[in-house]
Order: structure tokens, then sequence, then C-alpha cells
């Protein structure tokens, strides 16, 4: 059995969204702060990185300067869930620099055996080759939504989208990858 | 696409936001979730997604915060120097339009008055020989020319040792 998956779920991620998360001191974050900080948010922020742009090492770099980033920005004192919220945001407007630079870095032409090549798990053998097939801004969408649990309106703020519009491209984006990951549980069932 | 809300959609996505799903999901709203496209659609991509965060943050490779630290501080502090070092350039392009002003101012005082001081440069070539014995000499001989030697001179020293000590200053 892998080391992963011996690890208990809870001591990897903590529930942000069950508000277990402590809140932050009111003083600025000094190097103990910032060291629990990175201790509950590194890992959900590179599962975030990884599984949209499906590139570990992009991720590895993006996530590094995300923190660099947060730690730099002038921003008032806020929560921990807050905070963790803003360093999304700097993550997703990074990957967005990521994609509009010239084409041989696109995700475009990454091929989809790459995505299923970022763990050998179950789930993303699944996830994967549906994840390809969808469009990055997609991608952003489920994974703040599905697997981060953040509202419309806290979508709409990391992405800087309209937040009007988040709950339809949502919709359009869950009902999509709801038919590949049927098709691929069910491969018999596609049309000849 | 006409969006369908459905009513029990919250429902659902409580039990799984809590991670109850599907342990203590009642069997009529199991029953439902079968014959509800949206429900049925949240319930799976929520859990595929759950899924696949749990083993991709397995999979991440953290580096330790205290780099990041220190590297963060790092750029803080060349942002704050570069934030303290815009005035100083402001002065030297000043201080460099100024002398560019004088020079200018210079040339055109010496253009007007002509330029018979520059005799001393054209018979230079057929001097006998040239060395500087013999330009202190004739600086002598011509206290005009030694002013307009020295001055230059002057300012170009105290402009240099300037950007010396600045230079060595900012490396400090």
């Amino acid at each position: 059995m892998k080391e992963p998956q011996l690890m208990h779920r809870e001591s990897v991620l903590p529930n942000v969204l069950a508000g277990d998360a402590p809140q932050a001191a009111e003083s600025p974050m000094d190097s103990d702060a910032f060291a629990g900080f990175y201790e509950r948010s590194a890992r959900p922020l590179w599962a975030y990185l990884a599984r949209v742009s499906g590139d570990p090492a992009l991720a590895d770099d993006l996530m590094q300067e995300s923190f660099v980033r947060f730690l730099c920005a002038s921003r008032p004192e806020e929560g921990e869930v807050a905070g963790r919220r803003y360093l999304f945001r700097i993550a997703t407007n990074l990957l967005r620099d990521h994609w509009r630079r010239p084409r041989q870095s696109s995700i475009e032409e990454i091929p989809e055996e790459f995505f299923a090549s970022i763990s050998s798990s179950a789930s993303a053998e699944l996830l994967g080759p549906a994840l390809a097939c969808m469009r990055p801004r997609e991608r952003q969408l489920l994974w703040l939504a599905h697997a981060e649990g953040y509202s419309h309106r806290e979508i709409a703020e990391i992405t800087g989208l309209a937040a009007a519009s988040i709950r339809l491209l949502l919709f359009r984006a869950r009902r999509k990858i709801a038919s590949l990951l049927r098709q691929q549980s069910s491969p018999t069932r596609r049309q000849p | 696409m006409i969006l369908k809300p459905c009513s029990r959609e919250k429902e659902v996505a409580e039990l799984l936001r809590l991670g109850q799903w599907p342990a203590a999901c009642p069997p009529e709203l199991r029953a439902h979730l079968s014959a509800c496209r949206s429900c049925g659609d949240l319930a799976l991509v929520t859990e595929a997604f759950q899924r696949a965060r749990f083993e991709a943050a397995c999979a991440a490779r953290i580096t330790t915060p205290g780099a990041l630290w220190w590297r963060a501080q790092l750029r803080r502090r060349n942002a704050a120097v570069e934030r303290i070092g815009k005035p100083i350039l402001g002065a030297q392009i000043f201080a460099l339009a100024i002398n560019l002003f004088l020079v200018v101012a210079f040339l055109a005082y010496q253009a007007r008055h002509g330029l018979s001081w520059l005799s001393w440069l054209e018979q230079l070539p057929q001097a006998y020989s040239f060395h500087l014995n013999n330009l202190s000499q004739s600086a002598l001989l011509h206290p005009g020319w030694s002013l307009m030697v020295l001055i230059p001179a002057a300012a170009t020293l105290a402009l240099l040792s300037g950007v010396v000590i600045y230079l060595v200053s900012e490396k400090q």
C-alpha cells in the first residue's frame, strides 16, 4: 500500500468548510504564524494548481510564487479563511498569466495522457481524462466549487468573474464532466 | 441549456460537505438521486473531486515555509530599496540635466565669442614634442587656457568621485 493512502484525510486537509481553521491573529503575520498557515494551506493549494494545470512541476513553482506574493501583499488583516481565499486568487491569476504566455507552455498542448500520469490512483485515472476534456476555466470553477467547496460569491472573488455568471458556468461544466465521468465508469454504454 | 435547479440540491450538497454521503443519506433521498439528474451530477462530481483533492494533497511536494518566508522578506526589501532609489535616480537625472545645460551654455558662449582658445589644439600635433610639461608651461604662459583646462578637469574629477562614493556606499 502506498504511503499517501495510509494517511488520514483530516490529517492532510483541514476542514476549512466546517470552519475549524483557526483565525489569524490581529497582528501582522510573523514567521511562526506563516508556518502554521503554510502547513494548513500548501497542500490544498498544490492540489488545485496541479489538477487544474495538469503539471506538477508547474504547480510547485506557482505555489511557491503564490505564497511569496501573499506575504509581500499589503492586505488588510483578515481571518485565515479570507487569507486562504486571497491565496487562491493569487494562484488563479498566476495560472491565467501562465496560460497567456506563448503557446509552448499552453495547457491546450498538454496531451491527455499527461493528466492521467499525475497520479496512478483510481480517482485520478477517472478524473484525469475527464478534466483533460474540460477548458481551463471550467477546471478552475469545478475544483473551487467541488473540491474546495467555495460558494459562488467566493469563486467570483477568486476568479474575477461576475458572480451572476458563476452559477450558469458551473452548471454547464458540472453537467459536462458528469457525462464524461459516467462514460468512463461504464465504457460499455458508449456509442459504437 | 436551461438551468433547472432542484429543490433538494442544497440537502445533497450539505451531506457531501459534511462528508456524510452516502452513509448518512436517507433512503428516500437516495431514491431521489437516482431519478434527478441535477442531484446525481452534483453527488458524482463532488465525490470525484473530493477524492482527487485528497489524493493530490497527499502527493504534494511541500517545501519548508522558512525558505519562502525569507524569499518574501528579500523581495519586500528589494521593493523598498527600489522605492527609496526612485528619488535618488530623479536627483541623478536632474544633476545630469544641469551639467548638460552648463556644457551647452558654455559651448554657446564660446561659439559667440570665438573659438580662439582652440588654436592651441590645432598647433598641438605640430609641436616638436607633446609632453605634459609643455602643456603646463603653455598654461603658465597663457593664463586663460589654464582655466579652460582646470575647470572642466576639476568638475569631471568631482563628478567621478561623487559617483564612486555613491557606488561604494550603495554596496555597503
